[in-house]
């Protein structure tokens, strides 16, 4: 039965051709769709590694302060938050703070061991307060602490990793605490321990490995101009104009600007997904079509081929069996359709397009073509009911 | 005789209930992403407030400095260059200069925090552009020239800081820990008049940037207002001289100066490189456009035309008696298209509906920031021209099939091919 289906739709081809084309083109989209949504849906999975509720992030600007003043006045800035009620803890951070639009990265690479793989990272220059200002939490080893600023002057500086750098640092599965990793500008840092987690893109992001380098209190040249500060719950303008006004006329010029992390999360997330909103809306339109498509062509069909249905019945078929023939039909001309798009679709795992993982597009080309089956078996079942109600003697006396 | 063709054309759509609905559906689900898209776009770059007269502006906006090594640099121009190149220009009625891209200030009110956009701009702006004031006045070109702490606020942050609106002039508004004077209220404004968009205006020479900074490139644009429409291309031919004689910043390293005067859609096709040309590339652009609109309703048209032939199938035997009486292939081919008109004007209506149902909820989401996209005229315009080619478009082959059927043929009931 099934063979002399795909026999008779290949014989039609040239008359359904079109269709063929369409159903074509939204497997394409209904697939760009599908990996974009599976390939977020496994990112949002994944542990964030930080709290951003009651987080702020502060950017200071020095003006025209020359800059070897600039340093002084950081510390009368921390000393000023610190001492304001309100403010739970101040750590010093580089630019690249969650949800913003900066990052920092580079590559490591492991100094002792047989295979040294170059492993690409996040890069964050951090004071020591950040663990408790982001609620980081660690799995082996131990946060910055007294000890590093001592050891930071020195040749190795103290970093902590997290999991995933750990893994690919150091894939034969040994812990990285004490181990010493080298970066593209062959400077070394000594591993002093690994956080879970640390995606500062935010839920929506790809996870990366990610790398703390710890900026001691008396560092002058990093993590100068933004800080991220933990705020007691509830506090709302009051204690942000606060700050900035304590900011501005405390100190020569400086001017800052304050944003809470939800605010930027809530920014980050409507940007990335305007391109896949436009996407699905463009895929919805090309379902209608297919779907307006496939029922012009069924009921043109079943129309043209009224005289054989009839003689199909007459000679003792049931009307589920006319039925079950109509919709086969509609399926193998999905096949086709999904046949071209699949062969197009296999180029991207194939060809490791845009970096993603094989599994994610393996389970967007499922679901695109159990998505169309299903749309062409919904779009089948009125015109199959017309077709199982013709009635013999009428189709056949028009002969 | 047209009557009894809408009279036919009605009870042969309500035979096949069915067919006739999810063709309706098709073509008004179609129309309303036309639509939609077509209103973003006129209300992007269409005569609408403060942007009324796009007839009679240009905007100069972007400044590209050719690097000799290869690349460029862009940006908008600095005041400086736009004070002595644009103002001095004699074919505009006026020029008015202002901040390229507007910038945000923090406002405390109470215990709430706003974030207002603002934009610096010069006395002349207000006579540029038309804006609607509600209260009050802007402030003006001598004042300007003082220096004078005024601010001209929307009718939303007025409402968020005073409570109110015409309550508003007079009073004090702080921002960024600056005191400013409220001189006026306009109506707001939409983020998609990116040229003019802010919550509150301010006096550029309240800034604490140097205008006098003689780099070609700043924060600034221009915009011009011509005295006819016919005056654009000699404003734009002036201001290409002018740039001409303008000497190259440091010609060890940069090797040409461009920039463009472009009309409304001009300036947005030009935002990024300059690289459309004196024209902005707005010819390509649309053409680009149309090419995508023209595809995006081809598939519906397509799948139209296969319904509609299974239509004039069904009603065979009809079109054989009425060919046996003497109606000629013409009269046929007409009745159909008339028929096929009817439905796409009817899906055209839902479309309409549709178009103006999203575009109320794209307004109620507030995804871009004062938007007040509605149905206007121009767009009710283009709706019908859509609706009439996609009509005819869909109803051409099958009509022609339709008149070719042999009465006899049809007579017998063996029509079908």
């Amino acid at each position: 039965m099934i063979r002399h289906l795909f026999t008779l739709m290949w014989n039609r081809k040239r008359a359904t051709g079109l269709l063929i084309l369409e159903i074509f083109l939204a497997f394409v989209v209904l697939f760009a769709v599908g990996s974009v949504g599976v390939y977020l849906r496994r990112n949002y999975q994944a542990p964030l590694g930080f709290a951003y509720d009651n987080v702020w992030h502060l950017d200071l600007d020095p003006g025209t302060q020359p800059r070897a003043e600039q340093f002084a006045t950081l510390q009368q800035v921390l000393q000023r938050l610190r001492g304001t009620a309100g403010v739970v803890s101040v750590a010093r951070s580089s630019g690249n703070t969650p949800f913003s639009t900066n990052d920092n990265s580079t590559e490591f690479r492991a100094k002792e061991g047989t295979d040294k793989p170059k492993v690409g990272s996040d890069f964050y220059y951090v004071g020591p307060e950040l663990r408790e200002v982001m609620g980081l939490r660690l799995v082996a080893g131990r946060w910055f602490d007294r000890r590093d600023e001592a050891t930071a002057a020195a040749r190795r500086r103290p970093m902590v990793i997290t999991e995933m750098a750990q893994a690919r640092l150091f894939p034969d599965g040994a812990s990285a605490v004490g181990k010493t990793i080298r970066d593209n500008d062959d400077d070394d840092y000594e591993i002093v321990g690994v956080a879970d987690s640390y995606r500062a893109g935010g839920e929506l992001s790809e996870p990366r490995p990610a790398a703390f380098s710890y900026v001691s209190p008396q560092d002058t040249a990093h993590a100068m101009f933004t800080l991220l500060v933990r705020v007691r719950p509830g506090s709302g303008a009051a204690l942000e104009k606060q700050l900035g006004d304590d900011i501005r006329t405390g100190t020569p010029g400086w001017i800052s600007s304050i944003d809470a992390l939800s605010e930027q999360r809530l920014t980050k997330l409507k940007y990335t997904l305007v391109l896949p909103g436009i996407l699905v809306i463009v895929c919805v339109f090309l379902l209608l079509n297919v779907a307006l498509g496939l029922f012009g062509v069924l009921w043109l069909n079943i129309n043209q081929r009224r005289g054989e249905l009839g003689v199909r019945r007459a000679m003792g078929a049931t009307a589920g069996a006319i039925s079950r023939q109509v919709l086969g039909e509609i399926l193998v001309l999905t096949t086709f359709g999904l046949g071209l798009g699949l062969l197009v679709a296999m180029q991207f795992p194939l060809l490791g397009l845009f970096d993603v993982a094989p599994g994610i597009y393996l389970t967007a080309m499922l679901l695109a073509a159990g998505g169309l089956y299903l749309l062409a078996t919904v779009c089948a079942l009125y015109p199959s009911r017309l077709a199982a109600g013709i009635q013999p003697a009428v189709a056949l006396r028009e002969e | 005789m047209l009557l009894n063709y809408l009279k036919l054309a009605w009870k042969v759509l309500l035979r096949r209930k069915f067919f006739t609905a999810i063709s309706l559906f098709g073509i008004s689900f179609t129309l309303m992403i036309l639509l939609v898209v077509f209103a973003l776009f006129d209300y992007t770059a269409g005569p609408h407030r403060p942007e009324l007269r796009t007839d009679r502006l240009l905007f100069i906006t972007r400044m590209k400095l050719v690097v000799r090594t290869g690349g460029s640099s862009n940006g908008n121009v600095g005041y400086a260059f736009l004070d002595q190149r644009v103002r001095t220009l004699k074919t505009p009625e006026r020029v008015s200069l202002s901040q390229g891209f507007f910038s945000t200030a923090v406002a405390y009110v109470g215990d709430q925090r706003l974030k207002l956009d603002s934009k610096l701009t010069d006395g002349e702006f207000w006579q540029v552009l038309d804006f609607d004031f509600v209260a009050g006045r802007p402030y003006n070109v001598s004042e300007v020239r003082d220096a004078a702490h005024l601010a001209v606020l929307n009718e939303t942050s007025a409402r968020r800081y005073f409570g109110t609106v015409a309550g508003a002039v007079g009073r004090a508004v702080v921002l960024d820990a600056v005191r400013y004077q409220v001189v006026g209220v306009v109506r707001d404004v939409g983020l998609s008049r990116i040229n003019s968009y802010a919550d509150v205006w301010l006096p550029i020479t309240t800034t604490t940037r140097n205008l006098r900074d003689p780099n070609y490139m700043g924060g600034c644009q221009a915009i011009l207002l011509a005295r006819q429409a016919a005056d654009l291309p000699r404003i734009q031919d002036e201001y290409q001289q002018a740039v001409a004689r303008a000497p190259l910043p440091d010609p060890k390293v940069y090797t040409k100066v461009v920039s463009y005067a472009n009309d409304l859609l001009g300036s947005f096709t030009n935002r990024t490189g300059n690289e459309g040309g004196p024209d902005g590339g707005v010819g390509s652009l649309l053409r680009l456009l149309l090419s995508l609109g023209l595809l995006f309703l081809l598939l519906p048209a397509l799948n139209l035309i296969n319904i509609n032939v299974s239509r004039t199938l069904e009603r065979a035997s009809e079109i054989g008696v009425r060919k046996a009486f003497g109606a000629t292939a013409g009269e046929l081919v007409g009745q159909f298209l008339v028929e096929n008109i009817f439905l796409t004007v009817l899906g055209g209506v839902l479309g309409l509906g549709l178009a103006a149902g999203a575009l109320a909820l794209l307004n109620a989401s507030n995804f871009f920031a004062y938007s007040q996209f509605a149905l206007n005229g121009r767009i009710c315009a283009v709706a019908l021209g859509i609706v009439l080619f996609f009509g005819i478009l869909s109803g051409a082959y099958p009509a022609y099939k339709m008149s070719k059927l042999q009465a006899v043929k049809a007579l017998k009931g063996d029509a079908g091919t």
